[in-house]
């Protein structure tokens, strides 16, 4: 493990750090993206667009989240301690957990319940938070970079 | 010596409107990260309308997922609001860094691209039957913008690593890469 450590940390070329975080970035705008939308379709936004037909966007979700599953193991490979030490990594898996458990009940509760295309408020509700979940992933990602404490060792 | 873009860099950091926001604590970490929802909010909606285009998702009626472009370009104003913040605060990272000029002129090809798709194939959306392709200037935009957008992200990714440094005394060329000092004999 400590050679691709390495190799993710020094390397110089832009195939590996700086391609690692942009494909990382794509990830995020597929996965927060494509949910956003998801959730604006179900608290009423272009209401022509037929509810059902939101089950073909999942596939592309699970693409994105593993993107980023991959590219965040990588990243997490080159700086653990910086990392592993920051309380905001742990609150973003939460939050990256929690936006994937309203992703999932949209599509097995909240999708099939709006028969006619009317979405019971509660519906509503979960995309509400699966907004809020994702806004605030993409947040405390961000602030990653600005709360660490530890760079290489403890 | 680029004149240009030395008196953009001092013209830019004349405006002191949003100085205090950015250097305060979090100023810059908060507009970084409502950067970030802006352009999931682009991706996701423009990005979604592109694909339909492209092909994916047939039984989605094209006119009815346009309706949610209105939120794609809400995350294109955001950006551009929270792109501008970061323009002035720090000039010279970004008016001679080549990354942020291919990052400017994506988002040029991206906004011409706009311009001729609704010039010329998105009148034709509408009298199209449901689950046909669309016409193929219509796919040639889809994709189109599908690439100038990532290429964005990715240039914006890049900006950190093609960060320019101070020049030394032979100054920055036609491209300017590095920052200029006031070294003997330049500006």
């Amino acid at each position: 493990m400590t050679a691709v450590s390495s190799w993710v940390r020094d390397s110089p070329s832009a195939f590996a750090f700086p391609m690692i975080l942009t494909l990382h970035t794509i990830g995020m705008g597929i996965v927060a993206g494509l949910n956003a939308a998801i959730a604006l379709r179900v608290l009423g936004f272009a209401p022509s667009v037929p509810l059902s037909e939101a089950e073909r966007v999942f596939p592309a979700l699970w693409f994105g989240f593993w993107l980023n599953a991959i590219t965040g193991v990588f990243l997490l490979l080159g700086y653990p301690t910086k990392a592993l030490t920051n309380p905001m990594f742990y609150t973003k898996l939460a939050l990256v957990a929690l936006g994937l458990v309203a992703q999932t009940r949209i599509r097995r509760r909240v999708i099939p319940a709006s028969a006619t295309n009317s979405v019971p408020w509660r519906g509503k509700l979960i995309a509400a938070a699966s907004l809020v979940c994702w806004a605030s992933a993409i947040t405390t990602g961000r602030l990653l970079a600005y709360t660490y404490t530890k760079l290489t060792t403890i | 010596m680029p004149i240009f873009q030395m008196w953009l860099v001092t013209t830019l950091r004349g405006i002191k409107l949003v100085a205090p926001f950015m250097e305060s604590k979090w100023g810059w970490a908060i507009c970084e990260s409502v950067h970030f929802i802006g352009l999931s909010l682009l991706i996701g909606t423009i990005g979604v309308f592109d694909l339909r285009l492209l092909g994916f998702g047939r039984r989605v009626p094209i006119l009815a997922l346009h309706r949610l472009i209105p939120w794609g370009v809400a995350g294109f104003v955001i950006n551009i609001v929270t792109g501008l913040m970061f323009l002035v605060t720090e000039p010279d990272q970004y008016i001679f860094n080549p990354s942020f000029h291919l990052k400017l002129l994506c988002i040029a090809i991206a906004g011409l691209n706009v311009a001729l798709f609704y010039l010329i194939p998105f009148r034709k959306l509408g009298s199209l039957a449901p689950g046909a392709p669309p016409p193929a200037l219509a796919r040639a935009a889809g994709a189109a913008s599908l690439c100038c957008w990532i290429t964005v992200i990715a240039c914006g990714r890049f900006l950190t690593f093609y960060r320019p440094v101070p020049c030394d005394k032979s100054g920055p060329g036609l491209i300017a890469t590095c920052i200029p000092q006031r070294h003997a004999g330049q500006l």
